[in-house]
């Protein structure tokens, strides 16, 4: 323990000069080489495999020796009585470990102030004598009555003293000082001390960056080193007694035991690599003590650890011991720190659950509990407490985890449930906090057993100069990056907190960024293609969709080209724009890669993303998004080059001709191609050659929280309001929609909408009658006026949480042939309906429609044209009041 | 000794560092800037944000050479920074009295 300098009362000079001398010391010249000799022999001895606690002894023996020596020397010399002094050891020193290159802590411990002065001399001598036979002396000096009092701004003095221990000197004024006067001050120190120990492990965990898996870790200070065993010790020591459930098992006990013998032979080993008192394991010194299996005394295990690879994951197997052993006393903090309010709804929501059926864990002070455990034997019931902590970003207590792995550690006992479906895992990566859930399931080994895959990159240390975390460490960072970006006030994360609010499909971007680095653990020379192959396998276990693996492999194939294009490319450049959106295909992919790739750079090392990186990536984004939004009408489909999609909508759809299917594809906008599958395509298929039989078919298909309606008809004046005016009519709220045509004049129009009031939901017969109505009023058979007016009064009720200001944009220049417009608005139910029917009244053609929703901002794009031709300037002008007073 | 200090284009960067690579030199201090000289910003609009690019980002190069290489490195520079557009960048040339090794106090070109 370093004492903190500043706030010693009198630092000991150690370079005055006696004042009376009576006889000498023994000459450097003989107790030099003596203790030089010393060392060495035990530094062979380390070195021919003597354990570290050994060496750790010895060498405070060695230092317990001299220390006596000299200091029973300088007494003679100086011919003074030991009454009034004590010489203690503190911190390492004080516990009888001191490794090769540490400072020896010691206390002078004067009776009073004038003994202070009398032996100021002496003690110069004696400090001075230490530092010449190579020992770094770190010295304070307290007279008793100073010791009565806490010094609040020097914690680190008082934990030190925790370890005290006698050296030399006056034995009564010890007794005294440990007996009496540090029992009061020490008791009522114990809450400051709590307190501050707490806060300084924060600090200390912060500094680096809370994690145990740095490439190349610091085996002392960072979390999962021996400081982390200490703290735990200190901790223990001062409350210990006082709280339940902080005794440790005797399995828990041998564990650290372990951990610290491991831990202390590495220190040691840096010591005397670097001669001098630091201690990094950098990637040299670990591939030396892998090749000699450092600290592993079991013949077996050194023959499995001699690559530096599994000799570090031994290291991280260990550091986790002892972090955990710390961490049991130290309570996370929650993603964001809740208000009072927030708790108490928590709280209320979390113990609310089914009538007649207590939920097994409740939110208490920011944290969840788990009450009923017996209920964890049943998995599902453990997962529900992960989607829990990663829907409302509360964290598991400790205890929570400890009631967890107490569970898996014994299957003897009876669980249900083991096998986790994706559905289950899919709502925890959807989450919001994905990562409250993902961090406990892996130090529990549950993300294990979930995505067996994440095995290759568990504790795997992969040199690199950028990287500073361990694999599986820097993918769950990712992750975290992104939960963050809900709460930081961090500049750089202020383009990208709505893209993620706002991101479809966030379960498929979690999921790659699980894996997006996996392959860099199963030996294939390029990682992505690992990656891919661990894709596949856990796509095929958790049966994903196809959808949902072609998208997780899109955004691992191409997790690292948004970065290369921002360090590599002209971004500013019309072309590099064009040719990358051409690899993405869809604003949807679009919006996940550059998530992912922001946390991607994010995780490697906290300096990685700096602001310009950050700029370039938002900049890339938006170019690419607004090249997507405003080049709809100009890339489209030529049938007869999509060999393969005509082939697979053909074998799909029953009796059909190639021909048939080209003239359906001719002329469909890119995009329609990119944001369906095959399959959808031919379903669209099989939808247009029923038009003969009605001439408007629709499909209404449930998605997650969502539902999805596909029409196709034949374009006809005012389509897609009336389309929407039925949506609105039904009490539906359209939060994404595309409108497009092919060549043929056939419109297929595709709405995303939210049921808000469970019609469709929970009325088996609604659908069907919805569709009908729906096809009614398209045909004229049905009037769209009664359906709206039942609808006005409670749309109009709930007024906005956010205002957002409308705002009406023209370009002329994107599209060859049609004007392209622009509309911000606040979304509310009807919207699309009224800007539909403004367009419709004024004659304008939707050629092309693009709607989205980003929270309660509604952003619709039309590709607009007036008898085939843009927009003349007084036609815009026109539109943009008509849309500026029927929106406001 | 003189130093070279250029700003290019950050899509330029891996090329040029590659080319001076080429003709011997390793040693360069890298910054990610931004800045405008004749080519001015633009405005981009994104969902109804209007976000100015009025400071553009460059990469600047900063390296001591010892005389003979001067010339040599400005060419490589020219010849693979060089698109041809606004917002190339610039090349400065400095005189430079010292250079001090600071692990073994080694001065002038040895020093590099």
């Amino acid at each position: 323990m370093e004492v903190k300098s500043a706030a010693r009362p009198r630092q000991v000079p150690a370079n005055q000069p006696a004042k009376t001398m009576q006889g000498s010391l023994t000459p450097l010249s003989v107790l030099g080489p003596q203790t030089e000799e010393e060392r060495r022999r035990i530094r062979e001895k380390f070195e021919a495999g003597a354990g570290a606690r050994e060496t750790l002894t010895a060498l405070c023996e060695l230092a317990d020796r001299t220390v006596r020596q000299i200091f029973g020397e300088v007494l003679r010399v100086h011919d003074t009585p030991t009454n009034g002094l004590s010489l203690v050891a503190l911190g390492g020193y004080g516990r009888e470990l001191l490794f090769p290159y540490s400072d020896l802590d010691i206390l002078f411990l004067f009776g009073n102030e004038a003994a202070e002065a009398d032996f100021r001399p002496l003690i110069a001598d004696f400090s001075r004598t230490l530092w010449d036979l190579g020992f770094r002396v770190s010295s304070a000096g307290r007279s008793l009555e100073e010791c009565k009092r806490i010094e609040e701004d020097n914690a680190e003095f008082h934990l030190a003293l925790l370890d005290r221990r006698l050296l030399t000197g006056d034995e009564e004024l010890f007794e005294r000082f440990t007996k009496k006067i540090l029992a009061g001050p020490e008791k009522q120190a114990r809450p400051f001390l709590l307190a501050e120990l707490t806060k300084l492990t924060r600090e200390r965990h912060a500094r680096y960056g809370n994690t145990i898996y740095h490439l190349e870790p610091n085996v002392k200070d960072a979390p999962g080193g021996l400081r982390d065993f200490q703290a735990a010790s200190w901790l223990r020591q001062i409350a210990g007694e006082q709280r339940a459930g902080w005794n440790s098992s005797a399995a828990e006990q041998e564990m650290s035991g372990v951990a610290v013998d491991f831990l202390s032979a590495i220190r040691c080993f840096l010591h005397y690599s670097n001669a001098r008192n630091d201690n990094t394991l950098t990637y040299e010194l670990q591939t030396a003590a892998a090749g000699r299996a450092l600290g592993i005394s079991d013949a077996a295990s050194r023959e499995m650890h001699r690559s530096p690879e599994e000799w570090m994951r031994l290291y991280f197997r260990q550091a986790r011991v002892l972090n955990r052993l710390l961490l049991r006393y130290i309570e996370q903090k929650p993603a964001t720190q809740p208000t009072l309010r927030e708790r108490l709804l928590s709280a209320a929501r979390s113990t609310r659950g089914e009538p007649g059926k207590a939920k097994p864990f409740v939110v208490r002070d920011g944290l969840l509990e788990v009450v009923d455990e017996a209920a964890l034997s049943d998995r599902a019931v453990t997962f529900d407490l992960f989607t829990e902590a990663a829907r409302t970003g509360v964290p598991l207590s400790r205890e929570a985890e400890r009631a967890i792995f107490y569970i898996l550690k014994h299957p003897e006992l009876r669980q249900k449930n083991k096998e986790t479906s994706w559905k289950t895992l899919r709502e925890i990566l959807a989450s919001a906090y994905p990562g409250m859930a993902l961090r406990p399931m892996q130090r529990l080994a549950l993300l294990l057993e979930v995505l067996p895959e994440f095995k290759a990159i568990d504790s795997l240390v992969v040199r690199d100069f950028y990287h500073r975390y361990t694999v599986d460490e820097h993918s769950l960072r990712t992750i975290e990056h992104l939960q963050e970006l809900a709460d930081t006030s961090d500049p750089r994360a202020s383009h990208f907190r709505q893209l993620w609010k706002s991101v479809e499909r966030r379960d498929l971007l979690i999921l790659a960024l699980l894996l997006h680095d996996v392959g860099k653990g199963m030996g294939t020379d390029n990682h992505v293609v690992g990656s891919l192959e661990a894709l596949e396998s856990a796509a095929e276990r958790l049966r994903l969709s196809d959808y949902e693996t072609e998208e997780v492999h899109f955004l691992i194939k191409h997790h690292l080209d948004m970065s290369a294009t921002v360090q590599r490319r002209d971004i500013f450049d019309a072309g590099t724009i064009s040719g990358f959106a051409e690899t993405i295909a869809t604003q949807e992919r679009l919006q996940r890669l550059c998530l992912l790739t922001y946390a991607d750079i994010h995780a490697v090392n906290p300096e990685a993303l700096t602001p310009w990186k950050a700029e370039m990536l938002w900049q890339l984004f938006v170019a690419t998004s607004n090249h997507f939004s405003r080049t709809l009408d100009r890339d489209r489909l030529h049938a007869s080059d999509e060999v393969s999609l005509l082939e697979q909508v053909r074998s799909q759809a029953h009796g059909a001709n190639i021909e048939e299917v080209e003239r359906f594809l001719e002329g469909f906008p890119r995009r329609y191609r990119s944001v369906h599958s095959a399959g959808e395509i031919a379903t669209h298929f099989e939808l247009y050659r029923s038009l003969g039989k009605e001439p408007v078919q629709s499909e209404l298909t449930a998605r997650h929280h969502s539902f999805s309606l596909t029409v196709l008809t034949a374009d006809r004046p005012a389509l897609f309001a009336t389309i929407s005016g039925v949506l609105a009519g039904w009490g539906m709220n359209i939060v994404k929609a595309d409108a497009f045509a092919n060549a043929a004049g056939v419109v297929l129009d595709t709405f995303q909408f939210v049921d808000m009031h469970h019609t469709l939901e929970l009325n088996p017969t609604e659908p069907d009658r919805f569709r009908k109505s729906l096809a009614d009023i398209l045909n004229g058979e049905a009037e769209l006026g009664p359906l709206l007016k039942g609808r006005e009064a409670a749309s109009k009720a709930r007024p906005p949480k956010v205002t957002i200001e409308t705002k009406i944009a023209y370009d002329d220049a994107s599209s060859a042939q049609s004007t392209l417009l622009e509309i911000m608005a606040q979304d509310r139910p009807g919207l699309l309906y009224e800007i539909g029917s403004a367009l419709a009244r004024l004659g304008c053609n939707i050629d092309v429609a693009l709607i989205d929703t980003e929270g309660q901002k509604a952003i619709d794009v039309f590709y607009l044209t007036d008898r085939g031709k843009k927009l003349a300037p007084g036609k815009q002008e026109l539109l943009k009041e008509v849309l500026q007073s029927s929106l406001a | 000794m003189m130093k070279l200090e250029a700003i290019i284009q950050p899509s330029r960067f891996e090329s040029v560092k590659e080319a001076l690579r080429e003709i011997g030199i390793e040693g360069m201090t890298v910054t990610e800037v931004r800045g405008h000289g004749r080519q001015k910003g633009h405005t981009e609009v994104y969902r109804g944000r209007e976000y100015t690019v009025d400071l553009l980002p460059k990469i600047k190069i900063e390296m001591v050479l010892p005389d003979p290489l001067v010339q040599r490195a400005v060419d490589t520079i020219l010849k693979t920074a060089k698109t041809g557009k606004i917002g190339d960048g610039k090349i400065f040339l400095s005189r430079v009295d010292e250079a001090i090794r600071i692990r073994n106090d080694e001065r002038g070109e040895n020093a590099l």
